[in-house]
């Protein structure tokens, strides 16, 4: 279950072939440079970068569209109600309302932010299948308790939410509508809550006993899983590039 | 109450980043203090993804319905393990469904982990003097979820409006935390009468996996 977010892995792009671990550092270190920029100036080529970015993946544009379609209305709210209460400086009034310069300036920079780094999110885990970035987390030093967790968790989501799919027909077949909150309503939901942590409690017992089974604990953790060659290498140096003149630029603007 | 990439300074992305690794070695440090640590991690592993599920429940709030944070819930079921589970979970939300994000991941596990470390050590106090019986779980279950999703809320709260924007009027600084505190009033009842009866119910189904509390 990873939501369609590796849908198109298969795409043969550069960052589809660009070693995970590089991909990471780059890209990473590409969005923070992004989350740096305070000067709407630099606004423009942070925009031609992530075009350039998602332009280069071949990711079709309209799964960018059906990502962010699942943002939260958090981000609206913001960009709604900053105008008319951050700032002091009034440029227009609609109604009792005052529109602030301010205000209009950081929804700006909020917007596109936001938008060029869930863009190069995109990129970096849509052009490689989860669990080979999941690997790559653990090769680049991320300790073992968090990646093998990671790695159990995702192994295990779909399962568990079949569970709860399963169990809330057999609650709707046995006539539990639950459009309102009451007392009986929440106590069912929460024995649906907990009768799921127990199934999974359950399972976990013999998938760590098969686990001990195989070995786990005692086998070397595999060493040259990734292989990078120079181009990698080139690119990493390439996006570090990038990084450094946003920083720059921002800091000398 | 995910904090999306975009909203906050790179300074403050930074630093919840590296707050979030003291928290992570602490709980590491303690994780491996018990007698079996890898025993543990494919049951949390297992329960990181139950609990990410059982948050996909929808709570009927009309004219809409509330999905549940449960940090409060997994600080007591887990223990140790409920900060790495929430940092794996927010990876998961921010990487699959978009939903928080990458730079804000430091921060939004702080705003939801911290707190659900302290849910673990209120629940903890149930059988201070006693072994714990169905009334008092359901009551330092209810303080557990109540507690941890109130202090998310206000950590959350004065993140938000300490970093969002320039020049906020105080009065409407003050105006908006306010009736951001007061609206998640409800939500910490909720969430708290959801914790005291799932904890019920593990109690008496299943008590061994409150052990860790």
């Amino acid at each position: 279950m990873n939501f369609g977010i590796d849908e198109y892995i298969h795409l043969g792009s550069p960052f589809h072939r660009w070693d995970p671990r590089f991909k990471l550092i780059g890209l990473m270190a590409l969005i923070f440079a992004f989350s740096f920029v305070q000067d709407l100036r630099m606004l423009p080529a942070m925009v031609l970068v992530t075009a350039l970015v998602y332009g280069i993946s071949r990711l079709p544009v309209s799964f960018m569209l059906t990502r962010l379609r699942y943002q939260s209305f958090f981000l609206l709210a913001v960009v709604v109600l900053l105008p008319f209460l951050s700032g002091q400086t009034v440029v227009a009034s609609i109604g009792p309302l005052d529109l602030r310069q301010e205000g209009l300036v950081a929804v700006l920079l909020i917007a596109t932010r936001f938008l060029c780094i869930l863009t190069v999110g995109l990129v970096m885990f849509g052009t490689a299948s989860f669990l080979t970035t999941l690997k790559a987390m653990r090769a680049l030093g991320l300790p073992a308790i968090l990646t093998d967790m990671a790695l159990l968790a995702f192994r295990y989501l779909d399962e568990i939410g079949g569970y709860l799919h399963r169990m809330e027909t057999a609650m709707r077949l046995r006539g539990f509508r639950g459009r309102r909150l009451s007392p009986h309503g929440l106590g069912v939901l929460a024995w649906l809550g907990g009768s799921i942590l127990v199934r999974s409690y359950e399972r976990s017992e013999w998938v760590y006993k098969a686990m001990i089974t195989r070995g786990y604990g005692h086998a070397k953790p595999a060493r040259g899983e990734f292989q990078a060659c120079t181009a990698d290498v080139v690119a990493l140096g390439l996006t570090l590039l990038i990084v450094a003149g946003f920083v720059a630029g921002e800091v000398l603007i | 109450m995910h904090i999306p990439d975009g909203i906050l300074p790179a300074a403050v992305c930074g630093a919840g980043y590296a707050a979030t690794v003291p928290i992570i070695w602490y709980s590491v440090r303690k994780i491996n203090q018990e007698a079996n640590p890898r025993e543990s991690i494919p049951k949390a592993a297992i329960l990181t993804a139950a609990f990410f599920v059982v948050s996909w429940i929808h709570i009927p709030v009309p004219p809409t319905s509330v999905h549940l944070v449960l940090n409060g819930l997994l600080g007591a079921v887990l223990g140790y393990y409920a900060f790495p589970a929430i940092l794996i979970g927010l990876f998961f939300q921010a990487v699959m469904f978009q939903h928080g994000g990458l730079t804000t991941l430091g921060v939004n596990a702080i705003v939801m982990g911290v707190p659900a470390l302290l849910a673990y050590h209120i629940f903890r106090l149930r059988n201070i003097r006693r072994e714990a019986g169905r009334i008092t779980t359901g009551i330092f279950g209810f303080l557990a979820g109540s507690c941890a999703i109130g202090l998310s809320a206000g950590l959350f709260l004065v993140i938000l409006v300490s970093f969002i924007g320039a020049g906020f009027d105080v009065e409407v600084e003050r105006a908006a935390i306010y009736t951001l505190a007061v609206a998640h009033v409800p939500l910490m009842f909720i969430e708290g009468t959801f914790t005291a009866l799932v904890t019920v119910f593990l109690h008496r189904v299943r008590p061994r996996m409150l052990d860790y509390a």
